[in-house]
């Protein structure tokens, strides 16, 4: 055991002499800081962002204040009010920012129909999207392999390639404790700096501590250790230091480009999604249905759904608030069936990836890292559903008003329902990745393990 | 000599298993991509055209209405592929497909195939522009590291200058070489590509496609050639095969995953974007106000109204033979549309700050030369999906201002009246026709120009240290 110390002991001078690899692990701190940096200052943004709604819709409100200074018809207010639903995020999407700038993180409302408005994208530059977000999952997820990688490929090979491995292994110790020693080594500094990264980017991000510190600790553990693994059966086979380097840039390949994309092209072809497109444009042409109908047509069918109204005025005038809300409405129940089949084939998408996600334990990592964050699409689907109940809260507010013929006051604007949402941590997908990467990591140490053993150390 | 060279180290490299295999894997993959962003691509150019179709003609068949209630229907516009773009998608998978048409405002373009997806998608795609761009340098990594190292260790690279070569004439002949086997690798699937175009009735006569794909071939050539000169330079550089490895590795991962991240989250950071909420907000407000905030709506509308008394020589709406209704609607259009262009291009500047980092980028990293202009050629740059932005735009506002018309020749009363349903089948419908290649080129000359630098610099300057290292 003495002797085991003493390696590591030798590991960490060789460590210190080598300049390039110092270097390798400085810059990798360094750019896990930007990482952090990037992720919180991005959080923010969208944290100020939804701030400032309020202020946009109060003056909306001031606006209609100003235009309507008497108490007027509901109608004409629910026409040119807007109002928001929010996307508040967790602390942790500052780590894993996942989805949070592809699918919006509010939505403005009016009270016209929904299906019409709850797709509306945000402003955000496509080509960044394209490039990605540089938060702390992707350091974790895409770089710490690569370090490890770089410390690894040379583990044994370089010792025999300078010729010292043969004066090595004529001491009194084993090759197990070598390798045992060199990888100790190695874990204990890449660990190190991926909790210190970790450590960091939660006291930046403020997050609460439970057990999700404990649960995001042990996934980037874990699948630092799988690629420990990944190295340690790359070294049992012995091969030149090239080689080994060759390979291990290949595993990185497969498992963090091509089986993400394939996995891409599979999902899209297995699980198609009914267009958004289609859903808008029935929408659309059965709300403008609506004009074209007998209202008293398009009234039954609301009481249908609205008995309780059933007993108001007939409608005579030509135009009245109260019939073009109910066509909106009828037009958003229309799609109804369309709608649920476009969130469903979403999840289903979703969980055709969670099914599938062992198959690389990168998209394992960065899927948990992100359910665990709440920054995934989810979230954003519970957040849409928000949405929905929100616009019938709104309705069912401004249904009183423009059934009974009821003046909206000044003082009914502050009564208007309001909305928030804020994410929720997808514990359990977190969990069960968890689970599935100890399995991966599993597999991987016991083929290096037999492999180990199968082979005896060349020392030449 | 050169050419002796180069067909030593293009038959040695056939004979090389490793890159059998690897190569083997790349061309099946190129081929794999060039046929799955086929299919993708016409799956989703099928959708948008019976899409586009669909709202044409239902433009086209509506009753009898009024023409502010047909300018409220509206349309849509769907965004039609570019013909190349199943080679490189570039940002189509995060620019929306489609966006709503109607009067008074101007909508998002919505359902990006991102949104449709999980965060598997940011992983990236796998595309023939991907694996070009970051698949194919990493072949020539593996393929052109032990170019001089191994014949220093093995000693025959003493042999070989004794014949009275330079060792410039060396690396020439070896640059020459590994070209020819990584033609030989990405030549079938662009052949692959060029001949599914052929056999494309829209694409097979259409010069401008042509000129493009050949641009796109020659951007790669380039693109290869750089990498190759490249790491030929580091091998004969560096003592030991290994470090030589390890050094062009580090600059692929710098230069493929790690730069073009950081400067586009840099750009971002640097030039914040405006939220939508924000935006529409302010074009509210500058259209009730008057852009200078001393010319308020209403007033507008009054004063055209009191010309158009005066004009006429009248005293009443009722006497007047147009409808205020509609003047007023379209004057009023003109003006929100005015303050919306304004937004949109302060938008779109800041979207091109935001990008000219990463553009810029370029000049250090040649991968974030050839992204764009790979992109900018397959027409799926952020430079066309403006030009679709604009092009929506302006039928959406010639659409809304030929129905505002209609409303004011309807007269005093129009309201009560609806107008003919033929009227709607003399409306033309919005058809997109994308940019030629010229256009293109004029967005690209930063890319094109930083690749170039990049061949001609590494060529002059490497091959000038390649004359200076020792031969031991």
């Amino acid at each position: 055991m003495k002797i085991f110390w003493i390696l590591v002991q030798y590991e960490w001078r060789h460590f210190r002499a080598a300049k390039g690899l110092v270097v390798l692990t400085g810059l990798v701190l360094l750019v896990g800081l930007y990482g952090i940096y990037y992720g919180t200052t991005e959080l923010a943004r969208q944290r100020q962002h939804l701030a400032e709604l309020p202020a946009l819709a109060r003056h909306n409100v001031e606006e209609l204040k100003t235009k309507f200074p008497e108490p007027a018809d509901a109608g004409e207010i629910g026409y040119y009010h807007t109002t928001f639903a929010v996307h508040h995020p967790l602390p942790w999407a500052g780590l894993s920012l996942g989805q949070r700038d592809v699918n919006p993180y509010y939505v403005k409302l009016r009270l016209l129909g929904l299906q019409g408005q709850l797709y509306a994208a945000e402003n955000v530059n496509p080509t960044k999207m394209l490039s990605g977000n540089f938060d702390l999952a992707f350091v974790l997820v895409y770089l710490f392999p690569l370090l490890i990688i770089a410390l690894c490929f040379n583990l044994l090979s370089s010792e025999r390639e300078q010729g010292i491995l043969p004066l090595l292994l004529a001491q009194p110790v084993s090759a197990g404790v070598v390798v045992g020693a060199k990888l100790t080594f190695r874990v204990g500094l890449v660990l190190g700096l991926a909790w210190l990264l970790s450590a960091v980017a939660m006291g930046w991000a403020r997050v609460p501590l439970d057990g999700r510190v404990g649960l995001w600790l042990a996934l980037v553990t874990v699948y630092c250790l799988f690629w420990f693994g990944v190295a340690f059966i790359v070294t049992a086979w012995q091969r030149p230091s090239a080689f080994n380097a060759v390979a291990l840039v290949g595993v990185w390949l497969l498992l963090l480009v091509l089986v993400p994309g394939l996995l891409n092209v599979y999902v899209a072809a297995k699980r198609p999604v009914p267009q958004g497109i289609e859903l808008t444009v029935k929408q659309r042409e059965q709300i403008h249905g609506g004009w074209d109908k007998p209202k008293a047509e398009t009234m039954n069918r609301f009481f249908a759904l609205y008995p309780q109204w059933r007993d108001t005025a007939t409608i005579k005038e030509r135009f009245v608030w109260r019939w073009y809300y109910a066509f909106q409405h009828l037009g958003d129940q229309s799609v109804q069936p369309l709608a649920a089949a476009y969130s469903t084939g979403l999840r289903q998408r979703y969980e055709l990836v969670e099914t599938l996600n062992w198959l690389s334990p990168a998209i394992n990592v960065q899927t948990s890292l992100n359910a665990l964050a709440g920054s995934d699409l989810p979230t954003h689907l519970a957040f849409q559903q928000s949405v929905v109940r929100y616009h019938d809260a709104l309705r069912a507010y401004y249904y009183p008003f423009l059934f009974n013929k009821t003046p909206f006051a000044h003082a009914d604007y502050a009564r208007e329902p309001t909305h928030t949402f804020t994410s929720t941590s997808e514990t359990p997908t977190a969990v069960q990745g968890l689970w599935k990467l100890l399995l991966s990591t599993g597999v991987v140490g016991t083929v290096g393990l037999l492999l180990f053993r199968a082979r005896p150390i060349q020392p030449r | 000599m050169i050419q002796s060279i180069a067909q030593k180290e293009f038959i040695s490299t056939l004979r090389d298993r490793r890159f059998v295999v690897l190569s083997g894997l790349l061309l099946a993959l190129l081929l794999a991509a060039t046929l799955v962003g086929r299919g993708s691509y016409r799956t989703l150019q099928h959708e948008r055209m019976v899409a586009q179709q669909t709202v044409n003609e239902q433009f086209h068949n509506q009753p009898n209405r009024h023409p502010h209630r047909v300018a409220h229907y509206g349309s849509f516009a769907f965004r039609p592929r570019a013909g190349l773009s199943f080679l490189d998608a570039g940002l189509d998978s995060f620019t929306g497909a489609s966006v709503f048409l109607e009067a008074h405002q101007q909508n998002s373009v919505n359902f990006s195939q991102a949104q449709q997806s999980g965060s598997l998608i940011r992983f990236g795609e796998l595309t023939v522009a991907f694996v070009l761009q970051v698949l194919v340098p990493l072949l020539i990594v593996f393929l052109c590291f032990s170019a001089f190292t191994e014949e220093r260790e093995t000693g025959t690279l003493k042999l070989l200058l004794s014949q009275g070569v330079s060792m410039r004439r060396v690396a020439w002949g070896k640059i020459a070489g590994y070209g020819r086997a990584v033609a030989l690798v990405v030549g079938p699937a662009l052949a692959l590509a060029a001949w599914l175009l052929f056999g494309e009735e829209e694409f097979a006569h259409n010069p401008d496609v042509w000129v493009r794909l050949a641009l796109f071939v020659a951007g790669y050539a380039v693109y290869f050639f750089l990498w190759i000169v490249g790491a030929v330079v580091v091998s004969a550089r560096q003592r030991h095969a290994r470090s030589a490895l390890v050094l062009l590795l580090g600059c692929w991962m710098l230069g493929c995953i790690i730069l073009p991240k950081a400067t586009a989250n840099l750009g971002a950071t640097l030039f914040p974007t405006i939220t939508k909420a924000q935006m529409d907000a302010d074009v509210h407000e500058a259209a009730q106000k008057g852009i200078n905030g001393h010319d308020p709506q209403d007033q507008r509308s009054a004063a055209l109204k009191a010309n158009l008394l005066k004009q006429y020589g009248v005293d009443s709406e009722e006497k007047l033979p147009v409808s205020v209704g509609g003047l007023v609607m379209a004057e009023s259009e003109a003006y929100t549309s005015k303050v919306y262009q304004q937004h949109f291009a302060d938008l779109t500047r800041t979207y091109e700050r935001q990008n000219a980092i990463s553009n810029w980028a370029g000049l250090l990293n040649p991968y974030q030369a050839i992204r764009p202009l790979s992109m900018g050629l397959a027409g799926s740059d952020f430079a066309h999906y403006v030009h679709f932005q604009q092009a929506a735009e302006s039928y959406r506002y010639q659409l809304v201002q030929r129905l505002n018309g209609l409303q004011a020749s309807m007269g005093y009363g129009d309201k009560e009246r609806k107008l003919d349903a033929a009227t709607w089948q003399a409306i033309p419908t919005f058809a997109y026709q994308a940019p030629p290649v010229g256009w293109a080129l004029g967005y690209l000359l930063l890319p094109a120009l930083a690749l170039l630098l990049w061949a001609v610099g590494l060529s002059w300057l490497g091959l000038k240290l390649i004359d200076n290292t020792p031969v031991v």
